[in-house]
């Protein structure tokens, strides 16, 4: 099986000299494809930086990394977008929906960089929507929205590229169990239909879910998964 | 690119964004409003006066004449040259030389001869200046005739005691009515008058006199006869030649060519005076460029204040957007689209300022014009300046904010708080 996400010795340091952070001290992962991996670790153990390198919002000091089998250090801003549009499906805490589009607009947007036809936007936003189980708010803003649709909103738009790679940080953090639960089962489904999804979590409730638990403390992976790669 | 709609999806975005946040549009866009109306207004009003006194200019006389007077060639206190006393003035010969110089340019020659004189008819007895007329004067100057005829080539040639009178003399010697073929006495020659000119009236606006005034109290003998029998030498000189010259283009190479000619047949003595009325034409047109200039300027500024408040309004708004561009960024917008939005947005922002100001500089201009009573006229090329600058500071202080929001990094976008 080819790997989605292989890294090897990354780090990441914020600042400089004196007051250098090492948020990430040299992270060696593996992650299958269709696979479901759980990223846990305490608040400050580096699991947004390493979430954000993983899904081409940011670059790693140093070290090398591989998504869905291309290398990616050293590429210029404009490739980077391009992986994140077709590779990479982010879904936030705070959905991070677009307050003054359309749910249908926003679902599209991914789709309108990558250059697809207005047609054929149309039609896989639409299906996304009725994946996520909300086709009928197509033409509302997200203010019209409760919070749990707002996340199907944001799944279905990370999903309208069909990404090699969904990244959820948090996703439930801002819903009640309840809906929490609901979207969650929607990952698991997604994962189902071989997705490879990556979630990052503070719960072990919510880690259990996963396929795999890849724990982070102080920038580094431990436990057996440590030596997954 | 056209396929996939990107540009316009840009455009209604912009359009949403200008929508949802009109009170900051509008303010961002009154620079641009204000540089647009008062380059047109400028344009507008300057032009709307130049054509007016232009109008104006040719009514009452025209840019189309080349006056030649005699005039001294002495200097005062020395004495005059043999030379200069063997001068002969200006003559008919001047005016028909004059006329040869370029046949095609010049559509007509007025000559005149003046004295003053007595004239009676049985009803009034006055002082008057005579006008001793000969070639094309009635016609250049804009006579009509209304009863009689006009001079003939005899009339000229034989200096025929004959006259035409203009509409105020004929009502001040013939009050009761029929002029013609009647005798009237010009000095002691009896003149028979064969032609009776209509009224010349021209006033600047409805309330004020008739400019032409003058001129209605036109009484023309042919200038053989003012020379011969009134005022004259042997050299039958004259007080002035006009030349008719419709091309204003040419006036002034023909002016030279007049006056080398005429030196050259006067023994090279300057007693002759050339008015080049185009040349004050020019100056005055040059004025109005000067104007033009002004208001370009006012234009300018007034686009570069209102780019500077536009720069750090796009600025402010950019802090609050930070967000929205990590978001757009993370799902997959490069710089280079981000970059265009943005630029679409300000762009479009000018173009509705633009239109907005059009509406302002034209209403601006009419009301000033109305102010001024002179008839309102727009230049389409005054449309295609402003719009032009509007465009171009528009784009210029569009760049830097779009350049930083496209310069943002994904990830620290999406953190902003």
């Amino acid at each position: 099986m080819s790997r989605i996400i292989e890294t090897r010795g990354l780090t990441k340091v914020f600042g400089a000299n004196g007051n250098a952070v090492h948020a990430l001290r040299g992270i060696d992962m593996a992650v299958e494809k269709g696979e479901f991996v759980a990223l846990i670790g305490p608040s400050g153990s580096g699991k947004s930086t390493l979430m954000a390198i993983l899904g081409c919002l940011d670059s790693p000091t140093d070290g090398r990394y591989a998504l869905d089998g291309q290398a990616v250090e050293g590429l210029s801003g404009g490739a980077l977008a391009r992986i994140r549009n077709e590779k990479v499906g982010f879904v936030f805490q705070s959905y991070n929906l677009l307050p003054k589009a359309s749910i249908l607009r926003n679902v599209e947007l991914p789709l309108l960089y990558a250059g697809v036809s207005r047609r054929e936007r149309r039609r896989r936003a639409m299906e996304m929507l009725e994946k996520v189980g909300i086709p009928e708010k197509a033409h509302v803003l997200p203010a019209q929205l409760s919070g749990g649709q707002r996340q199907r909103v944001a799944i279905a738009r990370a999903l309208a590229n069909r990404p090699a790679l969904l990244l959820a940080d948090e996703p439930t953090g801002a819903l009640d169990s309840k809906t929490g639960a609901e979207v969650l089962g929607l990952f698991k489904e997604l994962h189902r239909q071989g997705n490879a999804v990556m979630l990052v979590t503070h719960d072990p409730h919510i880690a259990a879910m996963a396929e795999r638990k890849v724990e982070l403390c102080d920038g580094l992976i431990l436990g057996p998964d440590a030596a997954a790669a | 690119m056209a396929s996939t709609g990107a540009f316009r999806e840009r455009v209604f975005s912009a359009w949403v964004e200008i929508r949802e946040n009109l009170g900051r549009s509008t303010l961002q866009a009154l620079g641009v409003m204000l540089g647009v109306a008062s380059v047109l207004g400028g344009f507008s009003i300057s032009d709307s006066q130049r054509r007016h006194s232009d109008e104006l200019f040719a009514r009452i006389g025209g840019f189309e004449k080349l006056n030649v007077q005699p005039s001294e060639a002495i200097k005062d206190g020395t004495q005059p040259s043999a030379l200069q006393n063997a001068n002969l003035g200006l003559r008919a010969d001047d005016a028909s030389q004059g006329e040869r110089v370029d046949l095609k340019a010049v559509q007509g020659v007025s000559v005149q001869k003046f004295a003053r004189a007595r004239v009676r008819s049985p009803f009034a007895d006055q002082d008057r200046q005579i006008t001793g007329i000969a070639a094309d004067y009635l016609a250049v100057n804009g006579y009509t005739l209304d009863k009689g005829r006009l001079f003939s080539s005899r009339d000229l040639e034989t200096a025929a005691p004959v006259c035409v009178l203009g509409y105020e003399a004929v009502s001040v010697f013939f009050p009761t009515g029929e002029a013609l073929n009647q005798v009237i006495r010009v000095g002691d020659i009896p003149v028979t008058v064969v032609g009776v000119l209509r009224e010349k009236v021209f006033r600047f606006r409805e309330s004020q006199g008739n400019v032409f005034a003058w001129r209605n109290k036109l009484v023309a003998l042919p200038a053989t006869l003012v020379a011969q029998r009134m005022e004259g030498d042997a050299y039958h000189r004259l007080d002035r030649v006009v030349f008719k010259i419709p091309d204003i283009n040419v006036i002034e190479k023909f002016s030279e060519s007049l006056s080398a000619v005429l030196k050259s047949s006067h023994r090279q003595q300057e007693d002759f005076r050339i008015d080049d009325i185009a040349k004050r034409v020019k100056k005055r047109r040059s004025q109005g460029d000067v104007y033009n200039m002004i208001f370009m300027l006012s234009g300018i500024l007034s686009l570069v204040g209102g780019g500077m408040v536009n720069v750090n309004i796009q600025l402010a708004t950019l802090k609050e957007r930070v967000r929205e561009v990590g978001v757009k960024m993370a799902i997959g917008a490069s710089g280079r689209e981000v970059f265009k939005e943005f630029m679409t947005e300000a762009l479009l922002l000018t173009g509705l300022g633009g239109f907005v100001g059009f509406f302002i500089g034209v209403a601006f201009s009419k009301v000033i014009t109305t102010v001024l009573e002179v008839p309102l006229y727009m230049d389409p090329k005054s449309f295609v300046w402003a719009f032009l600058l509007a465009l171009v500071f528009g784009f210029l202080f569009a760049i830097y904010p779009a350049l930083k929001a496209s310069r943002l990094s994904p990830m620290e976008a999406l953190r902003y708080e």
